[in-house]
């Protein structure tokens, strides 16, 4: 694993929003940067990142059944009691689940250790499985990059085989937060890709959606069958239109089971479950007390690094504010990113159904990644 | 190979602009009244107003929109101003606005009087075909002078001639679904992260 220069393609930035990447810079930062790739072996990625995820995410769904036998595992969760039947339900159903992303510090050595699971709404979807792919294959056409150059990247295949298999009611709807354009970026990938296996896939923005007698209606006024959110089931349950998600036939993407494995607490259950695994890190239930020198503390439920604090092994604190500061927390032990050229390196590994399906790398400039932190393309060559 | 074999967009590429099908339309004029008196009383055949009027007061059971209980009704409307809509919910009632007007779209035979009163009501109908269905109109509790369709749109302040698009005052069944019961914690934390001066711009992890 190693990062290389390169010089970004000419006009590139034109190209991306022709192609709806309206987000690759946000306030005037670049998000995606391809002035910079990574480069792997594919011993590194098919060993160290590859089965590795498909390990992981078979430890963390043999936990669910776990989590639902036992009171004090849903307490420690903070899994609201009054939708403990519906998410149980969820699950005994079989209630089908999409994707997820799982964060892994790796640096071409060693085991990739798991930071955590992002698997309710798990975004960068679009610049990992398209714009990424694109790059890929205009860099090779250029000449710019070696021949034989490949990527772990199958992640667009994967979703298109998905959503043809998943036999989701039609028509399948769409929601994300209005305001949020790079949201609504990620939607309209699923929604295009859904779109091409042939789903009759619609948009509605999570405020338009109705609600009457226990169901949900789209703005025509039809009930909503089946619906994918790119919003998180945490906030979703402290909404006024909650109660209706125990009585809907609304089919949910992603399932009300995920909200189990998308809460950092299941970084202690795993560590309880499979204690000293070379890819987990020592969790615990947090108690509140200060944080010893190489821990880091994150809150249950939080995105894009925020209310995380940290205390490096010198002895360095570290914290980002945000605006999660109400549920319950879990500290880690500390496994610094590697860094590159001054950069610290994360790895984003995605999972399609029960399937690793590429990955995507974030760099920023402090230990905690952010939603400031960049996307950087990778390359599989030997 | 370990990527995908193909990603095409279908969806996302850019569309063609499309002429958005308001620009260019043009007005047309309508008259606006509380009820079928006033209606006569601006020199209009009485017989014609309140066919017009029993029009829009056919529709106003089915366009009027529709409120969960009669407090949500009166918080948009006034006190006393909603009545129960013909539909029922698990516990209890729909309730809409009152009708407080209509909005008459054809022409009527001002100043002919003898030939309108001859035609029957009917004829003069189909003879004026309009692009603006006579409809009802309503009047919200902050604002008591304005007419508003049942989609909200204001027409007029006062009774007499008004001008519309057409297109923006088509009567649409009204609907009983409530929205607006997802989103509140995205309002939620983006303030409390504006307040630390911080960005969330995503709800995605």
């Amino acid at each position: 694993m190693k990062r290389v220069k390169s010089t970004p393609r000419p006009g590139w930035q034109a190209y991306a929003e022709s192609l709806g990447f309206k987000f690759h810079t946000i306030d005037g930062e670049p998000y995606w940067d391809e002035s910079a790739y990574y480069q792997f072996s594919l011993r590194q990625i098919e060993q160290d990142l590859e089965d590795v995820t498909e390990e992981l995410h078979a430890m963390a769904l043999d936990l669910v059944p776990d989590i639902l036998a036992d009171e004090q595992k849903l307490d420690q969760l903070a899994i609201p009691e009054d939708y403990r039947d519906a998410l149980a339900a969820s699950w005994q159903r079989g209630d089908p689940h999409l994707y997820g992303r799982m964060d892994l510090v790796y640096d071409g050595s060693g085991p990739a250790k798991l930071l955590e699971l992002n698997y309710d709404t798990p975004t960068s979807l679009y610049e990992t499985g398209f714009f990424q792919w694109v790059w890929l294959e205009d860099q090779l056409m250029r000449g710019e990059l070696p021949a034989g150059a490949d990527q772990f990247n199958s992640l667009q295949d994967k979703l298109e085989q998905a959503f043809a298999n998943l036999a989701l009611p039609q028509p399948f709807h769409f929601t994300s937060v209005r305001e949020s354009i790079e949201d609504k970026g990620t939607v309209d990938y699923l929604l295009d890709i859904a779109t091409q296996s042939g789903v009759d896939g619609r948009y509605i923005a999570l405020e338009d959606i109705g609600s009457l007698d226990g169901q949900y209606y789209d703005l025509q006024g039809e009930p909503i069958t089946g619906l994918f959110k790119l919003y998180p089931w945490e906030f979703l349950l402290e909404e006024a239109f909650a109660e209706q998600v125990k009585t809907s036939e609304t089919l949910w993407l992603e399932p009300l089971w995920k909200l189990l494995l998308s809460n950092k607490g299941i970084l202690p259950l795993l560590w309880q479950k499979h204690p000293g695994h070379p890819n987990l890190l020592e969790s615990h239930f947090d108690t509140g007390k200060a944080l010893d020198k190489g821990w880091l503390r994150k809150p249950l439920f939080s995105r894009e690094g925020a209310n995380i604090e940290l205390v490096t092994a010198d002895g360095q604190r570290l914290s980002e504010p945000g605006p999660y500061q109400d549920a319950p927390f879990i500290r880690q032990r500390l496994q610094p990113l590697p860094m590159f050229d001054g950069n610290y390196t994360l790895i984003g590994s995605w999972v399609v159904g029960d399937s690793a399906a590429g990955i995507g790398i974030r760099e920023d400039n402090s230990l905690i990644t952010k939603d400031s932190s960049r996307f950087l393309p990778h390359i599989i060559l030997d | 190979m370990k990527r995908s074999k193909k990603a095409a967009l279908v969806l996302m590429a850019p569309a063609a602009t499309l002429l958005l099908a308001g620009c260019g339309e043009q007005q047309q004029e309508v008259h606006v009244f509380h009820n079928a008196e006033e209606c006569a009383a601006f020199y209009h055949p009485p017989a014609e107003c309140q066919a017009e009027f029993e029009r829009a007061e056919a529709l106003h059971t089915q366009v009027a929109p529709r409120y969960q209980n009669q407090f949500e009704c009166e918080a948009d409307f006034g006190a006393g101003q909603c009545e129960t809509a013909p539909e029922r919910h698990q516990s209890g009632s729909f309730f809409m606005p009152m009708m407080m007007g209509y909005m008459a779209g054809q022409m009527m035979n001002r100043g002919n009087l003898a030939g309108g009163q001859a035609q029957s009501t009917q004829q003069s109908a189909a003879n004026n075909r309009s692009a603006v269905p006579t409809q009802p109109l309503y009047k919200s509790r902050d604002d008591r002078s304005t007419f508003r369709t049942a989609s909200n749109q204001a027409v007029a302040s006062q009774p007499g001639v008004a001008r519309v698009r057409p297109s923006a005052v088509q009567p649409q069944r009204a609907q009983l679904v409530r929205r607006g019961g997802f989103g509140q914690q995205a309002a939620v934390r983006q303030q409390a992260a504006r307040q630390q001066a911080n960005r969330q711009r995503s709800y995605g992890s």
